[in-house]
């Protein structure tokens, strides 16, 4: 094969295409993952289809209900504070959580990794700038970005997926730029240079493909992180604003209540410790898959 | 090895720098003017209000408002707070020992937990105790810090009455309460560091346990725990130092949370009260606070990571 045509016929391709089928066999037998997989795949139905699936308003208060325990007739994980249906509200909250969890990825992810590759591909000046970024980033806790940003803007949701972001950024940047570097010094990407393809062709078409799955297994343990994350805020009472129902407010307002009704307190925790220990069991599995000189 | 000591102090200098642009544009950034900001107050006569500016020096351009503020802030003056009255650095100076005491002790309880978790789970590999370990750190990742304090409290405080459920006794006053009180804060905070740790620890102990230079060690007749302990262990450690430098930004995100929930006065709600009190030269000074810490942690940690690797201690640079 020449040089020249090399870059249509990069080898990595050649290489995944007769795996992809051993793929999801290879993950069918890791038990834990699989279990991580099924948790997900739950919490994102219950999210999409909470309005069939909650038989009470998450919001509307029927002070004639107040504090019911769990098992009590037509409120199966009992009533709140506000008389207001605890199952239902957890269902509507899963939406919040699951809402945060993606867009703070997503949003970490579409910003870091043009960044990372440019890093990474170009080193130097674009990659000291980089760098520099991601240690300022680094230097203020997610929890102080979240608390500037409700200085400066008022808390809501939008500025917890902001602010959860800006704290992934670092690691997903750290992760592109890795990436780029080692892709770089092989022989694909190589030819390509000497061949005069065009640098965007490159950084989209040989680099950006090939770190698909490093950048897969950063999302995985993202998610649950940006989940903790905003059930952390919205506990301080940064995040979604009551009467809207998160995991997180729920347990803010559980507290004042643990001595005589600790039910409500407990709920809430359970759902958020069971999706981030989903996403955490699946990043694991599709990390052991994708390297497993880390298992 | 001294041209890389200077290279990295530099660039935690610049940094530091770049952060308190950052922190110093933020206030600025604030709805209303930075008088607002400064004093709490939102009704001026127009009069006034160039008063305060003249006062607080606001009517200058920004770059030598900002290399004023550089210069007050190392001599000490941070302001004082719109909602108390007290100067800031009373306020910190207050809160600071509490929250000290809380990151110290929820670290050494990291370590203790994590360190020695990680080396059972790496050479116990794919037996019962590594599963336990790594089942272990998998329910300190996920577990919400804040939830397993509330549980903790409902345990530990409500049920069995073995702790009290929140409030701080200084050391000072009576060492055997302040531990009562800050023992569960602390606990809370570092199982979910020793989660991060037990896992970093055994993926290092897995990567050197495999090296030439254990096999070797091992093959000259070298007790196990020896090969273990001092060229396993201690080549792991190199990593370890950096996440633990990592850890500290994360950490102190939890001592916050951590400190609302057991009702401890530290940084943490001191930084809570501030945001919902609109108490600007609080969260400027905390968030400048926290910056410094954990450039200067990273730098240390980065200083540890040179003694202990000899990689990098040999060729002055980092791999």
């Amino acid at each position: 094969m020449s040089i020249a045509t090399m870059p249509g016929t990069e080898p990595t391709v050649v290489l995944t295409q007769p795996s992809r089928q051993g793929w999801w066999r290879r993950f069918r037998r890791r038990p834990p993952a699989v279990i991580g997989l099924a948790g997900v795949v739950i919490v994102v139905l219950v999210a999409v289809f909470a309005p069939f699936l909650a038989h009470y308003s998450p919001v509307v208060s029927q002070f004639g209900h107040v504090l019911e325990g769990p098992f009590s007739p037509g409120h199966i994980l009992g009533t709140d504070e506000l008389g207001r249906d605890e199952l239902s509200r957890l269902i509507y909250g899963s939406q919040a959580t699951l809402e945060v969890g993606v867009l703070a990825t997503l949003l970490a992810m579409a910003v870091a990794i043009p960044i990372g590759i440019a890093a990474g591909y170009y080193r130097g000046a674009m990659d000291m700038i980089a760098m520099r970024i991601t240690d300022v980033v680094l230097a203020f806790p997610f929890l102080l970005i979240a608390v500037g940003l409700a200085a400066i803007f008022g808390p809501s949701l939008q500025n917890v997926i902001v602010a959860l972001g800006i704290a992934q950024l670092p690691g997903s940047v750290r992760i592109a730029r890795a990436e780029a570097m080692a892709l770089r010094e092989q022989d694909f990407v190589q030819a390509a240079i000497v061949t005069g393809v065009k640098d965007r062709v490159i950084l989209f078409r040989h680099l950006f493909p090939n770190m698909l799955s490093p950048l897969l297994v950063q999302a995985s343990v993202s998610i649950p992180a940006a989940i903790l994350g905003s059930a952390l805020l919205s506990y301080l009472g940064l995040g979604v604003q009551p009467p809207t129902p998160s995991w997180g407010n729920m347990l803010a307002s559980a507290q004042t209540y643990l001595y005589n009704d600790p039910w409500i307190a407990i709920f809430p925790g359970v759902a958020i410790f069971l999706t981030t220990l989903s996403f955490n069991l699946l990043g694991d599995g599709l990390r052991d898959l994708f390297d497993p000189s880390m298992r | 090895m001294r041209a890389y000591l200077l290279r990295r102090a530099g660039i935690s200098l610049l940094t530091l720098i770049i952060a308190s642009i950052v922190v110093f544009l933020g206030v600025r950034a604030v709805p209303g003017s930075p008088a607002t900001a400064l004093t709490g107050n939102t009704n001026f006569s127009p009069a006034a209000l160039a008063a305060i500016n003249r006062a607080y020096g606001l009517d200058n351009p920004l770059p030598v408002q900002y290399v004023d503020w550089v210069g007050q802030v190392v001599t000490g003056h941070l302001g004082s707070s719109p909602v108390t009255g007290m100067p800031v650095t009373t306020e910190l100076g207050n809160a600071f020992p509490i929250t000290f005491e809380l990151t110290v002790l929820s670290m050494v309880i990291a370590l203790l937990l994590g360190i020695p978790t990680g080396i059972l789970a790496a050479i116990r590999r794919g037996r019962s105790a590594d599963y336990a370990s790594n089942a272990a750190a998998l329910f300190g990742l996920s577990i919400p810090s804040f939830w397993f304090g509330i549980m903790l409290i409902l345990l530990l405080a409500v049920v069995l009455k073995w702790l009290p459920a929140s409030g701080f006794v200084s050391f000072s006053v009576n060492p055997g309460q302040n531990l009562a009180h800050i023992i569960m804060p602390a606990f809370v905070l570092g199982t979910g560091v020793a989660a991060v740790l037990m896992r970093q620890t055994r993926s290092g102990m897995l990567e050197t346990l495999r090296q030439d230079y254990v096999r070797t060690a091992r093959a000259k007749g070298l007790s196990e725990w020896v090969v273990i302990l001092k060229h396993s262990l201690r080549n792991s450690l190199v990593t370890v130092a950096t996440v633990i430098g990592l850890q500290f930004g994360i950490l102190l995100s939890g001592v916050a949370v951590t400190e609302e929930v057991f009702g401890l006065p530290g940084i943490g709600q001191l930084t809570i009260n501030a945001v919902f009190q609109r108490d600007y030269p609080t969260i400027q000074a905390v968030a400048l606070l926290t910056a410094v810490i954990v450039i200067v942690i990273n730098l240390v940690m980065d200083f540890v990571y040179m003694i202990l690797s000899p990689k990098v201690r040999l060729a002055g640079e980092p791999g």
